[in-house]
């Protein structure tokens, strides 16, 4: 019985215990060294949150809430939707036959078209949505338009990663069984690829719709339609109670958006087979 | 008995008409929805004569496709603050997500009935504001600088990391926990030898994910003010240096692409 109180425990054995303390030494080293580089007055650092909540509640506190209810800021709101929604749309039309060409199972050719269509992938989900935004607008001028296509590069690049994991994780029984009677790549991405990824898509384009939706509140930022040209305008003239109010009428609404996507993706995959998951429900 | 089959095929007949009309009804108001969409957004919000004829439109194109070698020098130190900024924000985005997960999940939450719908409220807010609006929050609270970039990013990494964390924790085998309870293990003894090996695959393969997204962040937040590559790209837009711009787009890319290819590799070594 004594033995158990003798026990000494440790998570790491001897080899073990110097490559973790090694490792904790080298990201602490990293970290001074960033801190350094960076400039970072760590002094100021305990008073942080004593600001934070004195700018908030001295100079944003009272929310200008009659702002939100005017008819031109809700009517920015529905441009914000349906720019979300066309944007989400087409971005999916054009990620659909990419994510065919990058999923290395059953693309069409494994030499040229996968590495491009992978390539274009990686390329329209590195750069971020506001880099495109701004390409566009320079391009196209201020307007919705180009809002639209910042959303379509989002979506593809998003949906299009999403879609091509989905079928290179499908069974490949049906898609060689078409293969051996001679069906043809289209007949084969029809009748033996697309049931068996349905489900799975349709749960992914609820959650395509819901992030571009997230997008577009913001890339009026810089010009591209919706409600973020009120949040810049309302920045840059230090009217922060209207920013405050900006600011809680996105939240509200991307959280609604985000309660009626989770409800629409349980529903889908209720409905359907139990094998579907839920799970790439998540980030960008 | 034919009665019976005649009625069973009359009413699979209905039953797929019915759902004819429903998809009919579905593909309709889908296409009444975009083009009311198209008439809005693009029909009668866009100034035509803005953009011009087609090669106009090209052209403006074609000023982006070059690269200006002169701003290249002038990358280094830019690049290395938004990786830092991305590392620095995930490193504080992991310690404040702690508390939430612990919140959050089900199992170990300190109370059901108040810190647990706390936990998962703090977590959808999180996520929900997007990173221009968390970087606007903060540069307007503390100033100019890479401190608003590090903060605005860990709070939005909270949300997926705790998220995660949470669901982990709630998923876990109880029998190392009760084995440790029952030698007389101390509630940290429990936590450190019991929870923590169970959860840590997923919660660094989820961190190291994060990060890769966060470089992608961090490289806009100079946008609004808190440095990076995001205010390189921002000055060089405002001087109309369209090439510089490219330029600028390329390193991002490149810093972006560097970030996937070790996630990747460190993903797969560890998970």
């Amino acid at each position: 019985m004594n033995t158990v109180k003798n026990l000494t425990w440790s998570r790491y054995k001897y080899p073990d215990s110097i490559y973790s303390f090694g490792a904790i030494l080298l990201a602490l080293v990293f970290l001074g060294y960033s801190i350094e580089f960076l400039g970072i007055d760590l002094s100021r650092l305990p008073s942080l949150f004593g600001r934070i909540a004195d700018t908030l509640s001295n100079r944003y506190y009272p929310a200008d809430l009659e702002y939100i209810t005017d008819t031109d800021y809700l009517s920015s709101v529905l441009e914000s939707i349906q720019m979300a929604y066309l944007g989400a749309l087409f971005g999916m039309l054009i990620a659909i036959p990419l994510a065919w060409f990058a999923s290395y199972n059953v693309t069409i050719s494994r030499r040229a078209a996968y590495p491009i269509a992978r390539l274009a992938i990686m390329w329209s989900r590195s750069v971020h949505e506001m880099i495109w935004a701004i390409i566009f607008v320079t391009i196209l001028g201020f307007g919705m338009l180009p809002g639209v296509f910042a959303l379509i590069m989002f979506c593809i690049g998003f949906a299009g990663k999403l879609f091509a994991e989905e079928i290179e994780a499908i069974d490949m029984g049906p898609v060689e069984a078409m293969q051996s009677t001679g069906a043809s790549p289209i007949q084969v991405m029809m009748y033996a690829v697309l049931p068996q990824v349905r489900v799975a898509w349709t749960g992914i384009a609820i959650y395509t719709w819901d992030v571009a939706f997230r997008a577009a509140t913001v890339v009026g930022f810089f010009g591209a339609g919706g409600m973020g040209w009120y949040l810049k305008r309302n920045v840059q003239q230090l009217e922060t109670e209207r920013v405050a109010a900006i600011m809680l009428s996105i939240i509200a609404l991307v959280v609604v958006s985000e309660g009626i996507s989770a409800w629409a993706r349980h529903r889908v995959a209720k409905a359907k087979k139990p094998e579907v998951q839920d799970e790439h429900s998540e980030e960008v | 008995m034919s009665s019976t089959i005649a009625n069973l095929i009359d009413n699979v007949e209905i039953q797929r008409k019915k759902r004819q009309t429903s998809q009919i009804f579905t593909v309709v108001a889908l296409i009444v929805l975009v083009a009311w969409s198209v008439q809005v957004t693009v029909v009668a919000d866009t100034d035509w004569e803005r953009i011009g004829t087609f090669s106009q439109i090209l052209e403006s194109v074609g000023r982006f496709i070059a690269i200006d070698f002169e701003v290249i020098p002038h990358l280094g130190v830019p690049i290395l603050e938004t990786f830092m900024m991305a590392t620095l924000g995930t490193i504080l985005g992991l310690f404040t997500s702690l508390p939430v997960a612990w919140f959050g999940a089900a199992n170990v939450t300190p109370s059901m009935t108040f810190f647990y719908p706390l936990g998962r409220f703090l977590m959808t807010l999180s996520r929900s504001i997007h990173e221009i609006v968390w970087a606007l929050i903060f540069v307007a609270a503390v100033g100019l600088g890479a401190l608003p970039g590090i903060l605005a990013i860990a709070m939005r990494s909270v949300g997926f990391i705790s998220k995660i964390t949470a669901d982990a924790i709630e998923n876990i085998d109880r029998k190392p926990v009760e084995a440790i309870r029952a030698m007389g293990g101390s509630n940290f003894q429990v936590m450190y030898f019991g929870i923590i090996p169970q959860i840590l695959p997923i919660v660094i393969g989820t961190i190291i994910f994060e990060w890769d997204i966060n470089i992608r962040r961090s490289a806009i937040m100079g946008l609004v003010g808190a440095g990076g590559l995001g205010l390189t790209f921002f000055r060089q837009l405002s001087m109309y240096n369209y090439a510089g711009v490219t330029t600028v787009i390329l390193a991002i890319l490149s810093l972006v692409i560097f970030g996937e290819i070790v996630s990747h590799f460190v993903r797969k070594k560890l998970v």
